[in-house]
């Protein structure tokens, strides 16, 4: 599984999405997925626990979209 | 009696601390509270932020017990009220709407202790990781700007994942329900509509009534399709303000609907078309009385509970 899915899954399972086919790199949580401040909290702590690293807030304000997300988690593990 | 942690950490007499309500916590009442032996608020609000400096120093020449400020941050003033609040040396702050993790650093250069207002287990980590002191665990019973959880399910969740203190909030108007608290591991209470039907709170009288002769069903939720739910009185500004939403208007038309009511309710007594912001604990308040005997009363009460709670673990037998 790439990054890209292990965070994708970490998505979808915490903000229990349906459609799935149209995640893409460019999808933003908040915008495109309709999570708000709380769900988004929630995404970060569980890619926390998915990937064993800490996202501070600092970082995590400053993503735009999931390819952020994904870039960033590969720079922390790597 | 009940001196715990928070106690220790705001050096307050009782783990009690009155709500950042705007336009109600005002220098007067957070005064009072704090002459009483609990930890009183001044709440920013939207307020510009010399009117918050004026503010503080009032309270300062009413009472040299230390009180707090509540910061809105989703104010557009609200990084100018944090450098106020620490020039001021105000020790204690609460916050609301939102995530104080990028003021923590300056507010720990100054002293300031910091205490946001939390509705989930997974803000209330991250935060504890941020350094805040402790957390106020608010419930949906609370008037104003709500959460989903109930102050029952949601504290003992919160004490479980975290090791700062914990201070309940929502649905809590007297000793009973500052026991209560107690026994789901928090280490204080924050009162929000019990301080409003206080003496010294300059709310309108007409609002302090309303609350008085308030039922227990006499709450509404607006603002539920904005993703900004607030608890208030039932009135003809909810009644409209449910059917706009119903109606599907879009959150900068409600918003607009909504401006200023709050103001009209509280300066102005109209609680027709005003918003009326209250907790569901509204239908248990009955009398406007000073801080002071508000807390002595809780205090005095929940140690009463208490000994009636102890006599029913019998003598031994059973």
């Amino acid at each position: 599984m790439t990054n890209f899915e292990r965070v994708k899954n970490i998505i979808i399972n915490t903000l229990e999405i349906d459609e799935v086919a149209s995640i893409t790199m460019g999808t933003s949580i908040m915008d495109d997925l309709d999570a708000d401040s709380l769900d988004a909290v929630e995404v970060m702590m569980a890619l926390e626990d998915e990937f064993d690293i800490e996202i501070p807030d600092e970082d995590a304000e400053i993503f735009k979209n999931i390819g952020d997300i994904v870039r960033y988690i590969e720079e922390k593990i790597n | 009696m009940f001196d715990t942690r928070v106690c220790k950490l705001l050096n307050i007499k009782y783990p009690i601390i009155q709500g950042g309500m705007a336009w109600v916590a005002t220098h007067e009442l957070a005064a009072a509270v704090s002459q009483g032996g609990g930890l009183g608020i001044v709440a920013a609000g939207n307020a510009p932020p010399e009117v918050i400096r004026d503010e503080i120093r009032k309270a300062r020449r009413l009472t040299d017990k230390p009180f707090g400020v509540n910061i809105m941050l989703m104010s557009p003033f609200a990084e100018d009220i944090v450098g106020i609040i620490c020039e001021e040396r105000v020790p204690v702050v609460t916050t609301g709407a939102g995530n104080p993790a990028k003021f923590i650093k300056k507010f720990k250069e100054y002293g300031v202790k910091v205490i946001p207002v939390v509705p989930t287990v997974s803000l209330a980590r991250r935060l504890e990781r941020e350094g805040v002191d402790a957390l106020i665990v608010e419930g949906t019973e609370a008037g104003g700007h709500i959460g989903e959880l109930t102050t029952m399910a949601l504290v003992p969740q919160v004490v479980d994942a975290v090791r700062i203190p914990v201070i309940a909030a929502g649905g809590i108007g007297d000793g009973r329900g500052f026991l209560a608290s107690l026994s789901l591991g928090a280490e204080g209470v924050q009162l929000g509509t019990r301080f409003v039907c206080s003496t010294e709170c300059t709310v309108h009288d007409n609002f302090k009534e309303m609350i008085i002769k308030s039922k227990d069903r006499q709450t509404t939720v607006t603002g539920r399709t904005t993703g900004y739910p607030v608890r208030v009185l039932k009135n003809r500004f909810t009644k409209e303000y449910l059917e706009l939403e119903e109606k599907g208007l879009s959150f900068q038309e409600l918003e607009d609907f909504g401006a200023g009511r709050l103001r009209l309710a509280v300066k102005e007594g109209d609680i027709t078309k005003g918003s009326v912001m209250a907790g569901q604990i509204s239908g248990l308040i009955n009398e406007v009385k000073p801080c002071k005997d508000i807390i002595e009363g809780i205090i005095d009460s929940a140690i009463e509970q208490m000994d009636s709670l102890l006599s029913m673990k019998g003598g031994g037998g059973q």
